[in-house]
């Protein structure tokens, strides 16, 4: 089965037409005070939910829009934010 | 009349041992015989959520090779691959290794000059494997298409004997066999949900069927090592996406070779039931499903049948899918006895973890005993994320997923 996602501007779309843009995880660190820790913890480590997450995609298929939505990763099905708010 | 014989007993779970292992996959399964083999520990535990192969052990698509682009790699492969026929011999089992060879597709000019790295570092490292015109990959396999009809013609190819296919569930079922044998208890439908750890130190694992006290534990659960190393705290440079494959109608014997293309997403090989087997296609985001879509087998449908002409017609027969959990430099992570003291894990498999199994398991096995880590391994340690010290085994594959 196909993976739907929900375009805030096209509406339900298929999966395939978006691009994952990944975890949700604040914004970039700040180059001062940077270590190879920070640095590593940022670029490389992803938390790997396994349940509701929150994160990026862009439309690239369609309006071209980056949104975050939150999605159920044991289960492909988006969820709604109440339900995923972690 | 013949008589049911189990491969391997159906054993009472224990309050402790001395080693839990996680995951009845073939790195977890590998690990334990050869702890049991090689250093008399049979006070051992694998422990599977589902069933032993499950996982990427039983999904795979069976092709062994050592012609990876880093002599880091190729070295743990090598070695791999020579275990195949002293493996069956020991364990008593037909592996069916059909040592077939691999043919390697590229459609450019740059595509070749990527392989000429591959093909150095083999040669190096004493592995055989060699570059093709396309006239050469025809004689290998006469099936192919080399004329310009083609949206990627074929320019050449990298051609490495040595590699072929194994009887996935047969190594599976002779592993389990074997550390049964030796006094490994394998504990089906239990699932580990959760790790205990006091004063920095492995101390437990919480399962749905009672807590096990265990001195040392090896999270070897595929796909799934990284919601296990969230338990404790660590996090890994790795994506867990899934992996499809598929099956043919079967057909007589017509290639002897595995074929694959990284410019069509496209692999596939004849197994000794005749079937097509094929595969190569991601779902580009994390989830941790067994799903499958339709657009694969229309995308491998036109890929092989492009290459391949001959091909069209053909009737799949099954598509499944796995977990490819994928790091940035397509190398594997294997570490231990860092963040957590007594607790070591074996991810980042990707879709190459196959083959490598008994190897990195027998590796782990013996880090675990010692608990001196062997120098193979060092290059896989976790710090070298940290130190910018990424392997540079993406530019083999196509570097699939969100990072590019
Ligand atoms: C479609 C596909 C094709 C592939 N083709 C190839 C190939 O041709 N060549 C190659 O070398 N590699 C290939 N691979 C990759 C290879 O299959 C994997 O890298 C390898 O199987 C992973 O190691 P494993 O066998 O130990 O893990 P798995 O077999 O995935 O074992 C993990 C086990 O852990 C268990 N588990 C998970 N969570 C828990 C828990 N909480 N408690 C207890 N148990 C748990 C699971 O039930 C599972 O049985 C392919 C993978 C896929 C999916
Ligand atoms: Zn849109």
């Amino acid at each position: 089965m196909s993976y739907l996602l929900t375009c805030p501007v096209c509406g339900k779309r298929n999966g395939y037409e978006f691009r994952f843009g990944g975890e949700e995880r604040g914004p970039r660190p700040d180059e001062k005070d940077l270590t190879p820790q920070s640095w590593l913890e940022w670029a490389h480590l992803r938390e790997n939910v396994g349940g509701p997450q929150k994160e990026w995609w862009c439309h690239q298929q369609g309006c071209g829009l980056w949104f975050t939505t939150w999605r159920n990763t044991l289960t492909n099905h988006e969820t709604p934010p109440e339900e995923g708010k972690s | 009349m013949f008589a049911m014989k189990r491969l391997w007993n159906r054993p009472t779970q224990k309050s402790a041992y001395d080693t839990v292992i996680i995951g009845g996959g073939l790195h977890g399964l590998a690990a334990a015989y050869y702890l049991a083999r090689d250093h008399g520990l049979t006070d051992v535990a694998v422990i599977d959520r589902r069933y032993i192969g499950f996982g990427g052990a039983g999904r795979n698509t069976a092709i062994v090779r050592a012609n990876q682009r880093t002599q880091e790699n190729v070295h743990l492969y090598n070695e791999g691959l020579k275990l195949w026929p002293e493996l069956t011999r020991e364990l008593d089992f037909n592996l069916m290794f059909y040592n077939c060879g691999n043919l390697n597709l590229v459609h450019s000019e740059a595509g070749l000059g990527a392989f000429r790295m591959n093909v150095a570092t083999a040669q190096f490292c004493g592995v055989k494997s060699e570059l093709l015109d396309a006239k050469g990959c025809k004689e290998v396999v006469p099936q192919l298409d080399i004329s310009d009809r083609l949206k990627f013609p074929i320019y050449g190819g990298m051609y490495h004997p040595p590699g072929g296919t194994i009887r996935h569930d047969a190594l599976v079922w002779g592993l389990a066999k074997g550390a049964a044998k030796k006094g490994v208890h394998i504990l089906q439908q239990t699932e580990v949900m959760d790790i205990g750890v006091d004063k920095g130190r492995v101390t437990s694992v919480r399962t749905d069927k009672g807590v096990i006290n265990a001195r040392r534990v090896l999270i070897a659960a595929g796909g799934y090592s990284t919601l296990l190393c969230r338990m404790v705290g660590i996090l890994l440079p790795i994506h867990v996406l899934t992996i499809q494959a598929m099956v043919s109608q079967p057909m007589k014997p017509f290639l002897h070779h595995v074929v694959s293309s990284g410019t069509y997403h496209a692999y596939c090989h004849q197994s000794l039931k005749g079937e097509l087997v094929t595969g190569s296609h991601m779902d580009p985001w994390p989830n941790y499903t067994t799903r499958v879509t339709a657009r694969y087998i229309k995308h491998q449908a036109e890929a092989l049948t492009e290459m391949m002409p001959c091909l069209k017609g053909l009737k799949f027969m099954r598509i499944w899918s796995g977990l490819a959990d994928m790091t940035p430099d397509m190398a594997p992570i294997m570490d231990g006895n860092t963040q957590v003291e007594n607790l070591f894990y074996d991810a980042g498999w990707g879709y190459f973890g196959f083959k490598s199994a008994p190897i990195a398991g027998r590796y782990m096995a013996k880090w675990i005993a010692t608990g001196q880590r062997p120098d193979i391994l060092s290059p896989f340690g976790l710090e070298r994320y940290r130190e910018a010290r990424l392997q540079g085994e993406t530019s083999t594959p196509i570097n699939y997923g969100p990072w590019d």
